[in-house]
């Protein structure tokens, strides 16, 4: 059933659409992440131009990430002290983000520009993972974690000191507030809440416990994430209504069903395949970079 | 002989984070002093999230057992005060109704599970109506409820 998407301006099949939807939803339910990094990518490969494919993206994180938010916020477990001051960076960064986006696409190479973007984030940070879950399997049995260091280093003499009682810490404000502009400028590039950056920032850069990390990181990324969204509707016009409706129709039902499967799946061997798959979006990408174009001229309007 | 037999009993009480638990933990206490056998606590953390990170994940889960015996070791001292014995501490991982039944069956020491209803609200609190109702037949244990709202006074009285 073939759909024309008004914004996109063309025509794609709608159950490619809503299997699309439903297979990442079903991804981020079980492995607990926004699913963007896997949507945006995915929608460029079909052929959406890449301003709508990280729209919804970003539109898509919002929808996978507030039912998780909610479940955190009941338990007690944001920070909102912490999470008011990462998302003053994550709004100043995603507006930023926003602008270079628009201007990127005034300049014809946005396209190229998300591309590079994705190989680069996705092929480091995919290869951590995997990295890191091999390593783990091959000590299983040693039972050894990585604990945290309780250095103090230059951050720690930064000023504007305050006191965040839920992360038990006495901290400057502006090492946050840079780490949700970095993750604000993320989200709005390629589409992305950003969680699998931003908790280790929280943990190893700001020395949170790790018990309001999740709940926290879920508040900036649902908000950075809505206002990507909406930043990038009023800027660059680039909020496809019919394709973000399809793609969440199949997304909030793919996240039940993975949500209820990643209870039982654990370990280190899941998180394996989640980082392979990771690579496999970041290599697909490449290779659209590297290939010899089917047309090599192409004429058209600039947008 | 029936005097070591008493003795060998334990009462298993649940420690979530509810403000119940204290009331079911004074009336094992009281228990045990008063005629004999030990407390076994339990508590029940949740399993990590699924993340990204495989380091994060193991970091979370060292932490939540941290917290459980900063917790577990504070209520054994006050035990100890009371019944002068130090209580079993027991951790486990999962969901708690699960994880609870799942101890009853495999640890023969535990003989008798208390547990406290809530003083207010709607109900006697989660964990009382899942075992007296849809799990009452996996129980392996009896089972004592003590009401949330007990005195002090009607304490001293019902634990002689």
């Amino acid at each position: 059933m073939q759909v024309y998407l008004p914004i996109a301006e063309m025509s794609v099949d709608a159950f490619l659409l809503l299997g699309i939807g439903f297979g990442v939803g079903w991804l981020s339910g079980m492995f607990g992440v926004g699913g963007g990094f896997l949507l945006t990518p995915l929608l460029i490969l079909i052929g959406i131009p890449a301003p709508v494919a990280v729209a919804s993206g970003a539109n898509q994180t919002v929808g996978a990430s507030v039912s998780g938010l909610i479940a955190q916020w009941r338990r007690g477990n944001v920070d909102l002290r912490m999470g008011g001051v990462l998302l003053v960076g994550g709004f100043a960064g995603s507006f930023l983000g926003v602008q270079v986006f628009a201007w990127l696409r005034r300049q014809g190479q946005v396209d190229l520009a998300v591309a590079i973007f994705y190989v680069v984030v996705l092929g480091s940070v995919g290869a951590l993972m995997v990295r890191e879950s091999v390593r783990a399997i091959l000590h299983r049995r040693k039972g050894k974690v990585g604990r945290r260091l309780h250095a103090h280093f230059w951050m720690h003499g930064l000023p504007f000191k305050m006191r965040f009682r839920k992360s038990r810490l006495y901290i400057s404000v502006i090492p946050p507030v840079l780490v949700g502009f970095g993750i604000g400028i993320l989200s709005a590039i390629m589409g992305v809440g950003g969680g699998f950056m931003l908790v280790p920032a929280m943990i190893y850069l700001l020395g949170m416990p790790t018990s309001v990390v999740i709940g926290t990181s879920l508040f900036q990324v649902v908000f950075v994430a809505a206002n990507v969204t909406l930043l990038q509707a009023v800027t660059t016009g680039s909020v496809d209504i019919v394709l973000t409706l399809l793609l969440l129709i199949g997304g909030v039902a793919g996240a039940q069903f993975g949500a209820a499967m990643g209870t039982r799946l654990r370990g280190e061997e899941t998180r394996a395949l989640l980082g392979a798959m990771v690579l496999a979006v970041a290599g697909s990408l490449l290779w659209g970079l590297l290939r010899t174009p089917e047309s090599l001229y192409v004429i058209g309007p600039l947008p | 002989m029936a005097e070591a037999e008493r003795r060998d009993r334990v009462f298993l009480v649940v420690v979530d984070d509810s403000p119940e638990r204290q009331i079911a933990l004074r009336y094992a206490c009281l228990r045990v002093r008063h005629s004999g056998g030990r407390v076994a606590l339990l508590r029940v953390v949740e399993p990590a999230e699924m993340t990204e990170w495989a380091g994060v994940g193991a970091m979370l889960e060292e932490e939540r057992r941290e917290d459980a015996e900063k917790l577990l070791s504070g209520l054994a001292a006050e035990v100890q005060e009371i019944t002068g014995g130090l209580p079993i501490l027991l951790i486990r991982e999962g969901d708690p109704r699960d994880e609870l039944l799942a101890l009853l069956e495999e640890d023969p020491r535990i003989s008798i599970l208390v547990l406290a209803a809530a003083a207010a609200g709607t109900g006697p609190g989660p964990l009382i109506q899942a075992l007296v109702g849809r799990h009452g037949a996996r129980m392996r244990v009896p089972m004592t409820i003590v009401p949330g709202g007990l005195s002090e006074q009607d304490m001293q009285r019902v634990t002689i």
